[in-house]
C-alpha cells in the first residue's frame, strides 16, 4: 500500500489490518505518534489523514491507502517550527513531552481550520487528549496564541495572561 | 542572577514539540527483541508446576526468563538501606498478587512472545486471598508475605510498628476537655503516566549492560538491577533521564531488571513495554491507607495531643512502604502542632499489587485524614474552623512529631490565602497573625516545652 508521510511516498509492506500506528512507529521508524493506550482513549498517536487528525492506533492501514499523513516531524523543525509549535514552546505547554505529539498534531489541525482562540472550543478541540503533567491551562493557553496569531518568542516563557491564574472549570482568580 | 525570576524557555522544549525527544519506547537498534510477561491470573495461589519447553520451542521465540535464571531472586527495593528483601523477582513457588510476573519471554516480535507466553504450562492451586488490612492480624488470616509474615516486623531490628512518643500523652488526655475520634480509609490511586512502564536492555561487546530506562530513581534502579543479577554496579550503564510522565509511579524497577536479563541471556537488545491494561493492574500505585485519629482538644481550641493508628496496605511486597510510613509518622500531625502524641503505624502486605509513590508518598491520604479531622474538632467546638486551624497552626521553632524545629511554616499565611481566595471572613486578629515564632498569648503552657529553642525534646 501506498502513503505519503510527511510529504514523502512511501510503499509500506505491512499487513492491511496493521494499525497506522504500528505502521508509522515500527515500519517507517517515525516515532513521535506514541503508544500511549492503543484504544484510542489517550490521543498521544494523533496524526493528520488528509488533513483530518485521527487516532493512528485506532486506524487500520488498509482504511487509509493512498491517503496524505502528516506527523509533528512535518509540522515543522528546530530551524522552522510551525506557529503552534513555537506557542507550545512560548507558553510551557509540553512538560513531559509525551503527549504533545498528539496535541500539537490537534492543535494544528484546530488552528488551520480558522479555530479562535476561544478556550471553550479550544476544550472542544483537543478533547480526548489526556495530559497528565500540565493541568491542560498551559495547553489552552498555547493553542489560543497560536489561534490569535500572537508574536511568540522562543526564547522566553510567557506570563500567564494577565498574570492571573485559569483554572480547568473557567474560574479566574 | 540570571536564573531567578527570569522567563527561561524549556530546555527540552524544542525536541517535544518536533518530535526528536528519544523516550525509551523510540530507541531503535538493529536486532531487537521484543518482551512480553506472563503473570499471574490469581490474587494468591500455589504454583504447582511450570513448564517451558512449549514456549521455547516456538519459532522466533529467543528466551524464556524464569526464577531458576535469576542469579539473586529475593531482593528489596529498600535492601540497599538495611530492609531485609521479601520480593522475587519471578514468582517461584507461590504467586502473591494478580498480575505478578511469572516468567518473561523475548522473542522477534512481541505477538510472539505474547503467544508464548500462553503457551507456558503453569499450574496452580488457588489460596484464600486476604484484601482488607483489618483482617491481617487475625490468627486465621492468609500468610501473604515469606520474609515478614502479615505485616512488616523490623523496625529498629525487631519492632513491628513504627512509633512515635512525644510529650506525656496521659496528661494531655486527662487535661482534655473534649475528646474528638475519627477513622478515615483513602482508596488506591494508578498515576497512569502516558507512557506505561518500558526498557531497552542492550547486551555490549564488552560484556558490559546499557539499560535505557524510565525509571524516576536512577540509582535505586541501577542497585536494584545490579542486586538481583549479581553485577557490580561498573557493568552496568543507566541512561534514563527523559520520562514519560511518572508520578511517583516509575520510582519502583518496574521493567528494568527482568529486561536486562533477557538480554543477557539471548545476547540481544530487548525491549520490553508494559501494555495500559498491565500498567493499570500490574504497576505499582498508591496504597490505601486506614487511618484513626483521637484528639485531646480543650475548650478553647487547642489541641492538648493526638493518639494515631495508621496501617497501610502496602499490597504484596515491601518495596518502598517502611520508608512510606516513616515518612507518614513524621507528618501525623500535618501543617499544625500538637505538643503530646502517641502515633503507630504498621506496614500491612495484601494480595494486592505492590504499593508505591505518588505525589506525597504517605503524606497525601494523610492530609484528607487530618483536614477533615479538623473541621470535625473545630464543628464540635463550636469554633471558627479558620481560627481553630490558625491558632494550631505550625509556627516557627514549633517541633515536628519527629522533633525537627520548624525553621519557616507557611501555614498560616497559607490559611490566611485560602480565606482571601475563598471569600471567608477572617477578624483582625488572625488576619494580623504570622508564622513567627509564639508569643505570650500564643504560647499556652501545653506548648511551652516544646519550643525547639527551649530544648525541651
Amino acid at each position: 500500500m501506498e502513503l505519503t508521510v510527511n510529504s514523502v511516498s512511501c510503499t509500506v509492506q505491512s499487513p492491511p489490518l496493521t494499525s497506522l500506528l504500528n505502521v508509522l512507529r515500527e515500519e517507517l521508524d517515525i516515532t513521535s505518534p506514541k503508544a500511549g493506550c492503543e484504544s484510542g482513549g489517550c490521543g498521544a498517536c494523533t496524526v493528520l489523514v488528509d488533513g483530518q487528525p485521527r487516532r493512528s492506533c485506532l486506524t487500520a492501514l488498509c482504511t487509509v491507502d493512498g491517503a496524505a499523513v502528516v506527523t509533528v516531524e512535518g509540522l515543522g523543525t528546530p530551524e522552522d517550527l510551525s506557529r503552534v509549535q513555537q506557542a507550545f514552546i512560548h507558553h510551557y505547554a509540553a512538560q513531559c513531552g509525551f503527549c504533545s505529539d498528539g496535541m500539537v498534531v490537534a492543535a494544528t489541525a484546530y488552528v488551520n481550520a480558522g479555530g479562535s482562540d476561544d478556550t471553550d472550543a479550544i476544550r472542544e478541540a483537543l478533547a480526548g487528549h489526556f495530559c497528565r503533567c500540565t493541568g491542560y491551562v498551559k495547553i489552552l493557553e498555547a493553542v489560543a496564541a497560536a489561534a490569535r496569531g500572537d508574536e511568540l518568542d522562543i526564547d522566553s516563557t510567557a506570563s500567564s495572561a494577565n498574570n492571573t491564574y485559569v483554572t480547568i472549570a473557567g474560574a479566574e482568580s | 542572577m540570571k536564573v531567578v525570576g527570569a522567563r527561561l524557555p524549556r530546555y527540552d522544549g524544542v525536541g517535544h514539540v518536533t518530535g526528536r525527544t528519544t523516550y525509551v519506547d523510540d530507541v531503535r537498534l538493529p536486532g531487537m527483541l521484543h518482551a512480553a510477561a506472563l503473570r499471574s491470573p490469581h490474587h494468591h495461589a500455589r504454583i504447582t508446576h511450570l513448564d517451558t519447553s512449549a514456549a521455547e520451542a516456538m519459532a522466533g521465540v529467543h528466551a524464556v526468563i524464569t526464577h531458576a535464571d535469576v542469579p539473586l531472586l529475593v531482593y528489596g527495593h529498600l535492601s540497599g538501606g538495611g530492609i531485609p528483601g521479601d520480593e522475587p523477582l519471578l514468582a517461584k513457588d507461590h504467586a502473591r498478587y494478580r498480575g505478578q510476573p511469572i516468567a518473561l519471554v523475548a522473542a522477534d516480535t512481541v505477538d510472539i512472545a505474547r503467544a508464548a507466553c500462553a503457551a507456558i504450562d503453569v499450574g496452580y492451586e488457588e489460596l484464600p486471598a486476604l484484601f482488607d488490612v483489618r483482617l491481617a492480624f487475625d490468627d486465621d488470616a492468609p500468610v501473604v508475605n515469606d520474609a515478614f509474615g502479615n505485616w512488616y516486623d523490623q523496625y529498629e531490628g525487631n519492632l513491628d510498628v513504627r512509633q512515635i512518643r512525644k510529650g506525656d500523652i496521659e496528661a494531655a488526655f486527662d487535661a482534655a476537655d473534649l475528646i474528638v475520634s475519627g477513622v478515615y480509609r483513602t482508596q488506591s490511586q494508578e498515576q497512569v503516566p502516558l507512557e506505561t512502564q518500558v526498557c531497552v536492555a542492550v547486551p555490549e561487546p564488552d560484556g558490559r549492560l546499557t539499560i535505557h530506562t524510565c525509571t524516576q530513581a536512577m540509582y535505586f534502579s541501577l542497585g536494584v538491577v545490579c542486586s538481583h543479577l549479581q553485577l557490580p554496579m561498573s557493568q552496568v550503564k543507566m541512561v534514563g533521564g527523559t520520562v514519560g510522565g511518572g508520578f511517583g509511579g516509575k520510582v519502583d524497577t518496574a521493567s528494568d531488571t527482568l529486561t536486562a536479563l533477557a538480554a543477557q541471556k539471548t545476547e540481544r537488545p530487548v525491549k520490553w513495554r508494559w501494555t495500559r491494561e498491565e500498567e493499570m493492574l500490574a504497576s505499582g500505585n498508591r496504597g490505601p491507607w486506614h487511618m484513626e485519629i483521637i484528639d485531646a482538644v480543650s475548650r478553647d481550641g487547642w489541641i492538648l495531643g493526638r493518639k494515631m493508628l495508621t496501617i497501610h496496605d502496602a499490597g504484596a511486597y515491601g518495596r518502598f512502604s517502611v520508608y512510606g510510613v516513616t515518612k507518614h509518622s513524621f507528618h501525623h500531625t500535618g501543617a499544625y502542632t500538637i505538643p503530646n502524641l502517641h502515633f503507630d503505624g504498621y506496614v500491612v502486605f495484601t494480595n494486592r499489587i505492590p504499593t508505591t509513590a505518588m505525589r506525597g508518598y504517605g503524606i497525601t491520604g494523610l492530609s484528607t485524614a487530618i483536614e477533615v479531622h479538623a473541621e470535625r474538632v473545630a464543628r464540635e467546638l463550636g469554633m471558627d474552623p479558620y481560627e481553630f486551624r490558625l491558632k494550631n497552626a505550625n509556627r516557627v521553632n514549633d517541633t515536628s512529631p519527629n522533633r525537627i524545629p520548624y525553621e519557616d511554616p507557611s501555614t498560616v499565611e497559607v490559611l490566611q490565602s485560602l480565606a482571601s481566595a475563598t471569600g471567608s471572613e477572617l477578624s483582625d486578629d488572625l488576619r494580623a497573625m504570622t508564622r513567627d515564632q509564639r508569643s505570650a498569648d500564643m504560647l499556652p503552657d501545653h506548648l511551652a516545652a516544646q519550643i525547639g529553642s527551649g530544648g525541651g525534646h
